[in-house]
Parts: structure tokens; sequence; C-alpha cells
């Protein structure tokens, strides 16, 4: 089970971080740095600081151009590097409209200083104005209509006018091959949406330069459509073909697609814009029906709406009277409907070796609402399974079994490819680092990462860093409240996360000597702050943000966050986590220091010290031990809190006190199984039902 | 005995039909919705039930009589609640229209126009809507007409309500009480009989309907407010004119109903059974005397069987829209036909009638009746306002 990689480092799998040429997450602690940082990056892509140029968005007033506009400008104005936005003098204001967006993200002073920085210049699409010489463009990326041709010659008059100018298409459909230029394929809503789908010989500059700006550039290869618009396209042809057959309306279909993988596939064409949004998934799918075949042409439906642009859901003057169900044998259909395609496409993409799985497995969730990954659903299903719904599939729709469909792609789903989909682990021979891909914990990231921990085990690692994976997760926000569906009408589901879920964590204090938690920033919230609070140090950048935000929910931390942080803090660490769970209010790394974060500082002095404790603490120098006996005097510690916002917050907080008060009265062994019950029969009960996942479940489930 | 078709073309794609049920005004979740719509959405609805995707439909004729939001719309509107938009048109004859609806199908079948015709009837006579029409000519200047109630209560042709044509036509036809009563409660008999039996189940569709919120309004899975009665009931109820109380006659419903009407092709390809084929042979409309309607379809299906060589020896199944008892006490009188054979499933003496689409469900039932008894003739009939009667047969081999 080991991959190679560019140094000593041994990999369960290739660390994500390879694709863009930045090595493995272990050697970023070893190093004691990040791989690159965005003023390099930013002087690699628009020269120095005395020299700087500028990054040209062309079609900047559109969905995509404003979108990228503002997700660029506001990170490289600090950077002094202007945005010029180049569209039709025509076009409406994209950009202007933006501007409320960035207030909120940004206060007014900070909106204005990024509206400062953007240079909007009106075109006619045949000339270059004179002005744009003077910016020095070094950077351009194309968000102009699906043109081929349109396209070709826009880079043409670009490489005319700067031969060295950088340019990158945000395409979802035509191969850089076809294009002549590097692809950065955009995902919806692009002000926030991070993830960039590259297409590029090797790792460039511009890539290495959007991982420096935090963004995920994720490479994938040279083909028809990429990954996103293979799923995003797909399911909606899936949902369009089963419309077809059955007459379900759209928005019927959105809730049970919805339920079963996870997107809207109709509302997010309506909330995107059906006009452009119906344009571009023809446009992927008739290119890709052209090449693949009859499993990806456009139905009539979708052909007419390329045209009109017509929403898919009915207008509010006609809500839907008329409700539609399913019975058991057409949900098995719909499975098939919509899973059959879908798993049919994607072993044509694994055919292809589209991209890292890792990635082709983020990509449906990142950017197309797929609640779990497609690779993790078909994993799921197992060779035979996905085999089998792949033929009902083409029972139902004949047309489909001609071409485009590699069973010899899903079969061996035993490889660490395919075992480790979230969850990574890389080690030199003494520390291993374990890197989590996922930003909210599920049963796949459990079950990936105990398969990692007893591989590094089973390598004889004694001591662990927990981390982030530097590239595809950018925050931990906790537990996947999705996976709490099932614990809402059934105790021993519940049951079977709160135990097993604290097993886990359990682990990372147990079975190694030492381990470190780091948090590379932003935040870490529930059930990973759970997670890692287990690990013997925590670490995290100085602004990093943690929190316990289940009472706002509400529901009970299932974890052990009632019981075991209190069991390695002090008097005033215990207001301070007893605060935290009862208000939900979270707090900054640098201000937990002592009695729940270890360390915390600039991010290189992190790393650094992150590196040291896992490296070279000796065992048993753990500074916070764990009281295994029961704690007293825990009621008196609840510090004054404010009113709760609603009664479910209320008694949220009676229900976490509850959990607080058994788990701590009782050993630190003991505490597991009482903090499990508790916190499994909250989920199962009324208080949790009409809260925020409450609602969640009606949404998605009771359809 | 002839059996030239009249619509040689038109088939009617065996079980690719549907109704809803049809509750009594006032009762259920239809009362709350604008019919047009509800009644696309569950034309849909029952279309993706049979097997039948909507894309196959080329052209929509709706039946209605009741005003709906937005009916200057008509069937292009309704279609594109289907989710299909196609073109098509509106037909309107009082009680008839959920057979005229159908015939039309028929004759655009054969005009060749089109090959896939949806025909869907529907009314709303809850909260019917109040016309105000402004008459310059007339010495009320503006009058307000409540649509279901206030034409009910007065035939402008007339001047007497539907309830006293009934009446005259039981004095003119000699009709004794005893008679009527005992029609109604054996039309109540049939109807619980064949809903026992799960006969209903195989064409009416329960449908739930939503609140402009998207959550549960209320289910639409019965006849809502027909109930058993006995005849000591009928017996004691107050005569209201001549052998009509409210137990012979019919009351007002809410409901929809829908079938296709295509070429022998189409049919064959469409129906779950494409063995059975049902042929159009012919149809017959009459006007009675005035404030006789009962009268009006016996004279016009003693007009088709004539014209077709036929007697009612050559029909299998016969159903009828009879909003009175009275309906087919003179039925009897005018063809012989013992009133014990008509609608053995039921009738809308029965399950009421909202109209439209009454008619249509009918026809549904007589069809599927007919293939339950191996084929045969289909006559339906039935009268409308105005005092007419229309009248049309179907075979189904």
């Amino acid at each position: 089970m080991t991959a190679p990689t560019e140094t000593a480092v041994k990999a369960l799998r290739q660390p994500t971080l390879e694709t863009l040429g930045l090595g493995t997450v272990l050697e970023i602690f070893k190093h004691g740095k990040l791989p690159v940082d965005a003023a390099s990056q930013v002087e690699a892509v628009f020269g120095p600081e005395e020299d700087r140029g500028s990054m040209v968005i062309s079609g900047a007033s559109g969905i995509v151009g404003a979108g990228k506009t503002m997700q660029f400008a506001s990170r490289l104005e600090p950077y002094g590097v202007r945005l010029v936005a180049l569209d039709f003098p025509g076009a409406p204001d994209g950009i202007g409209a933006k501007y409320d967006g960035l207030v909120r993200s940004f206060g007014r002073e900070g909106a204005d200083r990024i509206m400062s920085s953007i240079v909007r210049l009106a075109y006619d699409g045949r000339t270059l104005p004179a002005e744009l010489r003077g910016l020095k463009p070094r950077f351009l990326l194309e968000a102009i209509p699906e043109i081929l041709a349109i396209k070709r010659a826009h880079y043409g008059l670009f490489r005319q006018a700067f031969p060295e100018l950088e340019i990158r298409s945000v395409t979802s459909g035509f191969p850089a091959r076809e294009l002549g230029v590097g692809v950065a394929h955009p995902a919806f809503p692009h002000e926030i949406n991070k993830v960039f789908e590259t297409v590029e010989d090797e790792p460039s500059e511009v890539t290495r330069l959007l991982w420096s700006l935090g963004l995920i550039p994720l490479p994938v290869s040279d083909d028809w459509s990429f990954i996103l618009d293979v799923l995003f396209c797909g399911i909606t042809l899936a949902a369009l073909r089963y419309h077809r057959a059955t007459n379900m309306p759209y928005w019927k279909i959105d809730k049970y697609v919805r339920r079963l993988v996870g997107p809207n596939p109709f509302r997010a064409h309506d909330a995107i814009g059906a006009k452009g949004a119906d344009f571009l998934t023809w446009s992927c799918l008739h290119h890709l029906s052209e090449e693949y075949g009859e499993l990806f042409t456009p139905t009539p439906e979708l052909v007419e709406r390329k045209d009109t642009g017509q929403d898919w859901y009915p207008p509010n003057h006609f809500r839907p009277v008329v409700d539609w169900g399913m019975g058991p044998e057409e949900e098995a259909a719909f499975d098939a409907w919509i899973l059959g395609p879908l798993f049919q496409m994607t072993s044509l993409m694994l055919h292809e070796r589209r991209g890292h799985l890792t990635h082709m497995n983020a990509i449906g969730e990142l950017c197309a609402q797929f609640r779990k990954g497609i690779l993790a659903l078909m994993r799921q299903h197992g060779p035979d399974g996905v085999r089998q719904t792949v033929e009902r599939y083409h029972r139902l729709f004949p047309a489909a079994a001609g071409s485009a469909w590699h069973p010899e792609a899903v079969s061996d789903m035993s490889t660490p490819e395919w075992q480790q989909l979230y969850v990574n682990a890389e080690h030199d021979g003494r520390v291993g680092v374990v890197t989590l891909a996922r930003e909210s914990y599920n049963w796949d990231v459990d079950a990936e990462l105990n398969r990692a921990l007893d591989w590094l085990r089973n390598e004889g690692i004694e001591r662990i860093v927990v981390t982030g994976d530097f590239h595809i997760s950018t925050q931990m926000v906790g537990a996947d409240t999705g996976e709490f569906f099932a614990a809402m009408e059934d105790l021993e589901s519940g049951l079977a996360i709160t135990r097993g879920w604290s097993r886990t964590a359990r682990r990372l204090h147990d079975d190694f000597l030492v381990s470190v938690a780091f948090v590379p920033g932003k935040r870490c919230l529930g059930g990973m702050l759970e997670l890692l609070m287990h690990c013997h140090y925590l670490v995290a950048v100085e602004d990093a943000r943690f929190g316990w935000p289940e009472v706002t929910l509400p529901v009970v931390p299932g974890m052990e966050a009632c019981h075991w942080p209190l069991r390695r803090a002090d008097e005033e660490g215990r207001r301070r986590i007893l605060e935290m769970l009862l208000t939900g209010r979270p707090v900054k790394a640098a201000d937990a220091l002592g009695w729940l974060v270890d360390g915390a500082g600039p991010m290189d002095d992190a790393l650094q010290e992150a590196w040291r404790l896992a490296s070279e603490t000796s065992p048993g120098a753990e500074n916070r031990p764990v009281a295994e006996g029961p704690l007293e005097g825990i009621a008196d510690a609840v510090p004054p809190l404010p009113v709760a916002d609603s009664p479910l917050v209320e008694e949220g907080r009676r229900a976490i006190m509850a959990c607080v008060t058994g788990a701590c009265g009782t050993s630190a062994a003991e505490a597991l199984e009482v903090q499990a019950r508790q916190a499994a029969e909250f989920l199962a009960g009324a208080a949790c039902r009409n809260g925020a996942v409450g609602a969640e479940f009606v949404k998605t489930i009771r359809i | 005995m002839s059996e030239a078709a009249l619509f040689p073309r038109a088939r009617i794609p065996y079980g690719t039909w549907g109704s809803s049920y049809f509750p009594a005004w006032q009762t259920s979740a239809l009362a709350e919705v604008n019919i047009g719509q509800f009644s696309g959405e569950a034309m849909a609805r029952i279309l993706g039930l049979r097997g039948v995707p909507k894309s196959e439909l080329d052209y929509l004729v709706l039946g209605s009589t009741v005003p709906w939001h937005w009916k200057f719309w008509t069937a292009p509107m309704v279609s594109s609640i289907m989710g299909h938009r196609i073109p098509g048109f509106h037909v309107e004859q009082a009680c008839a229209t959920g057979l005229q609806a159908v015939l039309m199908g028929a004759a655009t079948v054969e005009a060749q126009s089109h090959d896939t015709v949806g025909v869907l009837t529907f009314d709303r006579t809850s909260d019917s809507p109040v016309g105000v029409f402004p008459e310059r000519r007339s010495y009320e200047r503006t009058q307000a007409i409540a649509d279901v109630w206030d034409n009910f209560g007065f035939d402008p042709a007339t001047g007497n309500a539907m309830i006293a044509a009934a009446g005259i036509t039981a004095r003119k036809y000699g009709l004794d009480r005893t008679e009527t009563d005992e029609i109604a409660h054996l039309r109540h008999q049939q109807y619980f009989e064949a809903k026992d039996r799960g006969f209903l189940d195989r064409l009416m569709v329960p449908l739930n309907v939503l609140t402009v919120q998207g959550r549960p309004l209320g289910t639409v899975d019965d006849d809502a407010g027909v109930r058993q009665v006995s005849m000591g009931l009928l017996r004691s109820q107050r005569e209201l004119d001549t052998c009509v109380t409210s137990g012979t006659q019919t009351h007002a419903s809410d409901g929809m109903s829908c079938l296709l009407v295509t070429t022998e092709e189409r049919a064959r390809e469409l129906s779950p059974r494409p063995e059975i084929s049902i042929r159009f042979l012919g149809k017959a409309e009459a006007r009675a005397e005035p404030s006789l309607m009962p009268e009006a379809p016996g004279i016009a299906v003693n007009r088709l069987l004539d014209r077709l060589g036929m007697d009612m020896d050559d029909v299998a199944v016969a159903k009828n829209h009879n909003p009175f008892a009275v309906n087919d006490a003179v039925f009897k009188r005018q063809t012989g036909y013992d009133w014990e054979n008509l609608n053995r499933t039921g009738c809308s003496l029965v399950w009421g009638h909202p109209q439209g689409p009454t008619l249509t469900r009918s026809l549904i039932e007589g069809l599927e009746e007919a293939v339950e008894r191996g084929g045969g003739n289909v006559l339906l009939f039935g009268c409308a306002a105005g005092d007419v009667g229309i009248a049309a047969l179907f075979q189904v081999s």
C-alpha cells in the first residue's frame, strides 16, 4: 500500500499536493513553512512590485466573470495587482451588482478598496482598448461565451498584443487542445467557490498562485468537459431522462435527487441563471455526446431551454398543486435512472484517468452539492452494485448501453486510491502525518481515518500529526449533520455514531506515543474539534477559531466534548469550555492557549511548533493530562450566560449541561458511553427534530 | 347493423386514462385550487402512472364549463403546466362537455392534424366565480351571476330552473316517485358494489394537494360526500318537484378526468394492452322541447341507433349522465331499456356533477367495464343545459 513520492516520505496514497508540484504535507511540517507563498507567487506571475502587471478578466460582467473579478480582486488587491474587467460597452453591470456583497464580507472601506483596484474597460470584441497596454496585463482569465471560434479569436487578439501573456479559459467544456490555452474552470458560486479545475501539462506558476491565494486548483485531464461538468451536467441529464420517462415535474425530481445524492440540478440552473446555465449544460452534453455517444445526448427539454432560458421551476403564481410520491419499486427504478448514468459517466472518467481519485471525488462535493463524493458513493455500492445499477439503467434506457461504459474501471476498489479518498497518511519512518481532505466528519472519514491510523501503526509509527490536507480542505467545520438523519429516527443509528466516532477519536490519544493536532487556519468546529482535542497537543495558526456551535442547532456534542476537554483544563479553562459549549461562541486559538490549545502563532511558527512537539517531545510529556476520575464541582464552573436566543437553545443548554454533569461525574473510561447515549438520545428527541438539523432532515428526507 | 366508424382513424388507447375522485363541492382540498392548474398537473401524474410520457402528446383538448383563473389561456397554458408545450383548444357545452371534448379529440385525429391528442376535462363548482355583466340595454343595467348556482336556477331560454325541467318531464311521462326512489337506491348500490370490488381503483387516481408553501393540504382519494342511502331515507325526503328529492338528484362536485385519443398505431404503442381496440362508431345530439331536458338524451340515443342500424340489444354497456333519477325512468319509456342495466359501476347521480369531466369519467368507467366483460359496444349519453341530449357509441374489441 505505498505510492512513490518525490522525497523519502512514504505515503498511503499519493498526496494531492504533489499534483500541484508542491510536495507532501509531511514536508511542509519538516520544512516549517508552506511550499510557496502568495507574495512570491504574485511576483512570479505579475512581476516585481516596481513593475507589477495586471490581471485581465474578459467577459467580466457575466456571471462567471463578475464573480471571479470579485474573488481575485479581493485577494490580489493587497499585493498591488490591478484587476482589469473587460466587457462589451452594453454588457449589464455585473460588477457593480457585487458591491453590496463585498460590503457584507469586507466592510465598506474594504469593499471600496477592492472596487478601486478594478479597472473597468469596454471593448468592441475586435480591438483591445489602448489603455490596456499601460496596465501591463500578465494573466488573462477568459470568461466569454462558450463558442470555440470566438474564444480562439479572442486569444489571438491578446496574443498579438501581449505575446507573453498567461491565458486561462474558464470554459466548462472545451479541452485545452481545442482552445490553444490552458484551462482554469471555476465552480459556482463564483464569488466564493475556491475550486478550479486546471488543465496544463505541468503545474504552472499560475496554478501555484491560485493555491497560495487560498484557492483550490485541482488538475484534471484534457478531455471534453471536465469532471465537474460531467457530474453536474450528467446528473441534470439523468434527472431529465427520468422526467421524460415518468412525467414527474422537475421540482419534485429535484427533491428526490437531493435525497439520493445531494444536488438540486434544476434549482441550481435557475439559481445560476437558467438562460446561461441551460446553454452551458446543453453545450457540455452536446459535445460529450458527439465524442461518446447516446449516454450524453441532451433531451429535447434541454435543447428547447438552451434557447428560451425558461426556468425549470414553475413561477410563483403556479406553485405546484399536485404532489408526487413513489412506492418502493418506483424508488428502485429512480435510483437506477439517476445513479446508473452517473456511475457510467464516472466509469468513463476513471477509464480516461481524468484526475486523482480524491480530486474526482471531491469535485462533486465541493462544486455540485453531492452529499457524498461520487467515488465514495460507488465504493459504498461496491463493484457489483455499480455494475448492476448501470445494467439496470441500460434496461430502462437501452440507448446508453452502446458506448462509454467501462465496467473494468470499477473492478478493483480495494486500492488505497479508492479506499483513502478523504484521509491520507504519510510518514518519514519516524513521524506520521494524517491529512483530512474533507471539511466535515462523516462515516467515510471515520472509516478512512481508522485505516490510516492502522497503516501508520503497522508501519511502526508512534508519533503523528493530524491535520488538514493543505489543499482540498481549507477549514474544519464539524460533523456532517447529514449523517444524523438516520439517528433522528433510530436511537441505535445515533449510538453507532456517537460511540463509533468517539472510539476513533480516542485512538488519537491512546494508540500513539505523541499525537499533535494542527489547525492551519480559519476554523475548527464541532465534531472536528472534538476529534482533534483528543490529540495530546493542539497547535493552530493564531487566528484560527475554535467552537462548539452544537447548542445553536441544537444537538449535544457526541464525541466527548462534554467531558474530555474539561478533564484536561484548569478551573478557568473549564469555565471557558463550558461557556463555549453553552453559548456556541467561538474563541481564537491565541485566546485558548493553555486550556484548549497548546500552541498558536503565525503559520510558519505554528508549523514548526507542531513538528517540534511531534518529533522531539519525550514520551509522557503531555502537558495537559486527562483527569481519569470523576470531576468535582463542574456545575459550579458554569459562567453567567446570556439569555438564550430561543427556547430550543435553552433546551440544548439543559441537555448539554446534563451531559456534562453525567459524563464528568464518572471516570474517563465510562464517560464515553454516558456521553454517547445522551447525545444519541437527544438526536432522536423532539428538540433536535424541531431545530436546524430537523429542518434539514425534513427538507432532505421527508419529501 | 352498420359498423362503419365515425372517426375511422381515431382510437382510445386502453388504460392510458384516469380520473380524480369527485368530492362534493366545498368538501375537499379541490375547493382551494386553481382547477386548471390542478388538472394539468394531475393529467401529467396520471399519464406518468400509466407509463405514457407526456412528451408523446402533440395536442390537447380541454373541456370545462365553470370559469377558472387564467381560463383565457386555455389549453396552451394547461399544457405548459403539464410541462409540455403543445397547442390545443377548449370546448364547452355544459354537461355534454366531457363527451364533446373526446369527440373533438377524435375529430382532430381524423383530420390528420395530430396523432396523439390529450383530452382533459375538469371543473370546480366549489366557490364558483361570480361574473359581472354590464348590460346597458337591460333595465337592471348590471348583472352579477354566480356561475354554477345562478345558471342552475335559470335557463334564459325558458325561464325555468333545471330542477323544474326534471319535474315537468316527470309529469309528462307520468312518473311515480316510487320508481325514481328505487332508481336512486339501485344507483348507490351499483356504485358501492363497484367500489368495494376495486373496480374504481383501475381508473381513479388518488391525488395529494399541496398548499402554496408546498405542504400537504389534503388528499383527494374518495368521492367525498357520497354515502350509502336506504330506501327509507329516500322515501322520507321532501319532494322538491315531481319525483325530485335531494336523494334523486345529483350534487355539485369538483374533479378532473383525462384520456387520450390517437391513431390506431399510436394506440398500440401507448396502451399497456395493445390488443384492445376502442373505436368511435357514432354520435348524435338532440334538443328536446323547452324544459324537457331529461328526455333529450333518449332522443339522441334513438337517433344514433337508428342511424347505425342498431338497437339497445347491440349495446354491451350503457352509461349516462343522470342528474335526476327521472332521466333513467324516462329513458326506459323512450327505449324500453331496463334501467337496472344502466350504470352498473356507478354514475353521476351518485358521485356528483362537476360538469366538465362528468361524461369523461362515465366514458372511462364504461370502457373499463366493457373490457372487463370481454368487449362490446359502449353507449354513453346524457343531458346538458339547454334541453340538449348527447349520445355516442364506442366499440371495444
